[in-house]
This record gives C-alpha cells, sequence and structure tokens, in this order.
C-alpha cells in the first residue's frame, strides 16, 4: 500500500524520521506509511504512524501528513499557515485533528508539510447524505462548531499572516472572483451577472471572524452519525461570519438532497440554532442569502481554476478537466438561487 | 478527410459503449472512480460532437433580442456582458429577462456536460407559471 509515486522514498523517510525525533525531543521516531487518504484534488494526505520512544509524545500515534500539491489555486493558503490556523481552531475548542509537528523546510520532503492526529470516521459527501431520517443532531453539532470557530478573531497571535478584506468581506469577495475568473468575468454572461449581482447588493461591514471558508458536507468527518473531524482548512481567512453558513447551506454542497437545506443533511433551522448556541450572534438570514449566491460564483470560479490547472498543462489530470465541466451546474445554481432571492424580495 | 469514416463522433460514441459494456464491469474496486470519469468524459465529448452548435443560432437570436444587436454566438457573448457590466440589467424586470435567457444558455450547455442535472431542472421550467422568453421563439 506504501510508497508508489505519491509514497515517501526511503531518503526522505529517513530525513523525516531524523527531524521528528529532535522536534519530538525523542530518542527515536519510526514513520509507518499506510497509503494515500483521499483528500481534495489540491493537498496530498498520507496515512502515517509514528512509533515516537521517548520525549513529550511518547507512544503511538495514527496520523496523516499533509502536504500542498504541484499546482495550488489562488485562494489556498501554504501547508505551514493552514497548520497555524487548525492550531489556532484547536485551541478555541473545535473538533479539528491535532496539529503536532509542522516542516516549514521544503528541502525535506519537496513542499512544506504538517502532520496532525488522524480522526476516524467517513467524510465523502455522497455518504453521508445517505440516512432515512434527517441528521439534526449532527447539523446542530456543526452549528455549534461554526460557533466556536468563528470565536477566533482577528489579531490572535500566529494568525498575522491572514490578510484582513478590503473594504469589506463582501467587496473582497467580489473582487476576488471577478480577478480569479480572468477572461471568464467578461465571456460568460452568467458570472457577469452574478458579479455585478454581488456588487450592487454588496453587504455593509460587519463583525470579522476566522472563517473556514469550505466549510461543507465533505469536509467534516463522522465516525458512527457523530462529528469527529472538521477538515481541509487551506482556504481559511477573515470575513464575514455569515459567508460559512452560506457555503455551507448553498444548493451546491446538499450531494443531491436539495430538501434538506443544510449541507443536505438536515434543515438549516438545527445548524442555525446550533449557531447561535456558541457563536454569541443571530444568523442573519439576509446575509446569508448574500453568501450563497457569492458561495456558488466562488465555486464557479475554483472550477474554473482547476480546470486551468490541467488546461494549462501544469497539472494534466482528468478528475481537474471534469471540474471545469461542471461550471453550467453551478452556474445553474446560482440563477435558481438570484431567481428565489428575487421572488422573496430584499436585493436589488 | 473526405472518406475518413467513421467520422470523431462515431468512434468516440462507440469507444464509450465498448468502455461501458466490456471494460467497466471487470475494473477493480480502487480504479472504479477514474474509469467512471472516463466514461463521463467520453460521454461528454459525444454530446459535444453530436451536438454541433446546433443550439447555438437559437442563443444567439435570444441574446441579440436582449441586446439589440445581431451576429453570432461568439460574437454577442461579450457584447451582452458589458451590457450587463454598465448596468443595462440593472432593473428588476430587465434582471428577469435577462435571467431567462442565461438559464436557456446554462440548460444549452447542461445538455452536454451533465444531462442528468438538466433532466432534474426540466419540471421546474414547464410549469405553466414559469415564463421564459428565452425560449419563445
Amino acid at each position: 500500500m506504501s510508497g508508489g509515486d505519491t509514497g515517501l522514498t526511503a531518503d526522505r523517510k529517513a530525513a523525516l524520521e531524523s527531524w521528528l525525533t529532535g522536534q519530538a525531543g525523542a530518542k527515536s521516531v519510526t514513520v509507518t506509511e499506510e497509503g494515500r487518504l483521499s483528500g481534495g484534488a489540491i493537498s496530498l494526505n498520507l496515512a502515517v504512524t509514528l512509533d515516537i520512544d521517548g520525549g513529550r509524545l511518547a507512544g503511538r500515534h495514527a496520523c496523516v501528513l499533509r502536504t500542498g500539491s504541484a499546482s495550488g489555486v489562488s485562494a489556498s493558503l501554504g501547508k505551514v499557515q493552514e497548520a497555524a490556523v487548525l492550531g489556532a481552531v484547536f485551541a478555541a475548542g473545535a473538533t479539528v485533528p491535532e496539529p503536532l509537528f509542522v516542516g516549514s523546510d521544503p528541502a525535506m520532503l519537496g513542499a512544506p508539510f504538517y502532520i496532525m492526529r488522524r480522526a476516524a470516521g467517513i467524510a465523502a459527501g455522497f455518504r453521508i447524505v445517505k440516512s432515512d431520517a434527517p441528521q439534526r443532531e449532527l447539523a446542530r453539532e456543526l452549528g455549534r462548531q461554526l460557533g466556536l470557530i468563528h470565536r477566533v478573531r482577528p489579531g490572535t497571535p500566529g494568525l498575522e499572516f491572514l490578510a484582513l478584506p478590503e473594504p469589506t468581506a463582501a467587496l473582497q469577495a467580489t473582487a476576488d472572483f471577478r480577478r480569479w475568473a480572468g477572461r471568464y468575468a467578461v465571456t460568460d454572461p452568467v458570472l457577469t451577472y452574478g458579479l455585478r449581482w454581488l456588487e450592487r447588493n454588496a453587504l455593509p461591514p460587519g463583525d470579522l471572524v476566522l472563517c473556514h471558508r469550505d466549510y461543507r458536507t465533505g469536509n467534516y468527518m463522522v465516525e458512527d452519525g457523530r462529528l469527529s473531524a472538521i477538515i481541509d482548512w487551506e482556504f481559511a481567512g477573515w470575513s464575514d461570519p455569515m459567508e460559512d453558513l452560506g457555503w455551507f447551506c448553498a444548493a451546491c454542497w446538499r450531494f443531491g438532497r436539495n430538501d434538506r437545506e443544510a449541507g443536505g443533511i438536515a434543515d438549516r433551522a438545527d445548524f442555525y440554532a446550533g449557531y447561535e448556541e456558541t457563536a454569541g450572534r443571530p444568523v442573519d438570514p439576509h446575509a446569508v442569502a448574500y453568501w450563497e449566491a457569492a458561495a456558488c460564483m466562488r465555486w464557479a470560479v475554483i472550477a474554473i481554476q482547476q480546470a486551468n490547472r490541467h488546461i494549462s498543462g501544469t497539472e494534466p489530470s482528468l478528475e481537474l478537466a471534469l471540474t471545469g465541466r461542471m461550471l453550467p451546474e453551478i452556474e445553474m445554481d446560482l440563477l435558481l438561487h438570484l431567481d428565489a432571492v428575487a421572488a422573496r424580495g430584499g436585493f436589488v | 478527410m473526405i472518406n475518413d469514416d467513421p467520422k470523431a463522433g462515431d468512434l468516440v460514441a462507440i469507444a464509450l459503449r465498448s468502455f461501458r459494456e466490456s471494460i467497466l464491469p471487470v475494473i477493480p474496486a480502487d480504479q472504479r472512480f477514474t474509469a467512471l470519469m472516463i466514461a463521463n468524459a467520453l460521454g461528454m465529448a459525444e454530446r459535444e460532437l453530436a451536438a454541433g452548435g446546433k443550439a447555438e443560432a437559437e442563443l444567439a437570436a435570444a441574446i441579440g433580442g436582449l441586446i439589440n444587436a445581431k451576429g453570432d454566438l461568439r460574437a454577442l457573448l461579450p457584447r451582452l456582458c458589458t451590457d450587463i457590466d454598465v448596468g443595462r440589467f440593472d432593473s428588476a424586470e430587465r434582471q428577469a429577462a435577462l435571467r431567462a435567457v442565461l438559464m436557456d444558455i446554462t440548460r444549452a450547455r447542461l445538455a452536454v456536460s451533465n444531462p442528468k442535472r438538466l433532466a432534474a431542472e426540466a419540471p421546474k421550467s414547464e410549469t405553466p407559471k414559469s415564463e421564459t422568453p428565452g425560449s419563445g421563439r
């Protein structure tokens, strides 16, 4: 199972073990590889077990070694930064894998990496949404967790590298989308319209908190029906807290369960109630509706960037190529959402 | 050239059929995701070759009606984008008319990229209430 083109070479494994021994203040560390884990198209995740002899972490630890791929998308953090974010939300009490070691020297494994504890359970969205009854407690717990994450505010030590949005979260997001869309912003009328709508309806400035920015079904792990970890932190940044709620509830992340608007698992009410328990702020449905439109736009421009990794020849990949052809369904979600909010009123 | 038969669309179609009938059933589980992606990509290519831009004239006419212009789709799309950008579709009525045409464009693209999703949307567009100015041609 280990080895192959994605595993560690003998030289790198030896270098890693020696480095870990120093980091852990141990007598020795043995790394056993257990194969590649699925983990998105941007990062590479290796299951590893660390046998640590002596030091502060003596014992056996099931872990994940996470490193970047050859090319990322504009919004993604480097692995060292991602580990810092993970450390901050772990400290805030959120259910996330504890980061144990951060390797910033790209020479060691070919790219910066970090090692975190391995959570048990499944993450695949299409499996999570498969249940006869709505998973109300899971939705509520995901709301509570998001409230905890949003307690991390600008000024948190160690997160200085995260830029504050300018001039507002909404206008920064829209400007990012426009830039990332490139020529599509002026040749694909659905995207042009979406951008115009987001600019004209931009929300006024409000609270800024640490947003996960990919908080959705598919990016948390569930074991026996209960949340075991929130994963995939590479898009985190300061933003309007309602951005994460909009992303979670957006039509594109319901995995076919459109009747369960909170991530395909339950009603919004359960998710919102959990959020209000811990966040210390009420959910603003108008702002969530705005960010749901932004969610479609964000997913559309990420899909464009994913496709470009293939089209440019940087990283030939069937999966990335097909992601580019998901644009029409993402745009359909956007149009249906804008139809629905136009019918409800409240936006121009 | 003139006698190079079967054509690309036919080749892709028969390649996909052979792949589905003979290869997919014997693919090991750990390769199944890749195999399904291959089938998906071939299916999309097959539909795109079969469509051959048939829908384009209709869509161009719909866009032309919206922005008072004539031309093919490739010429009209950036002009529509410019009109949206400068605010010619800002009013609620103009936005509704625009969304209807954008919906038609998106449906035509979905017919190639994801006909299953298109089929799932179809009942909505056939309800008597929904107005579809873009397709009233």
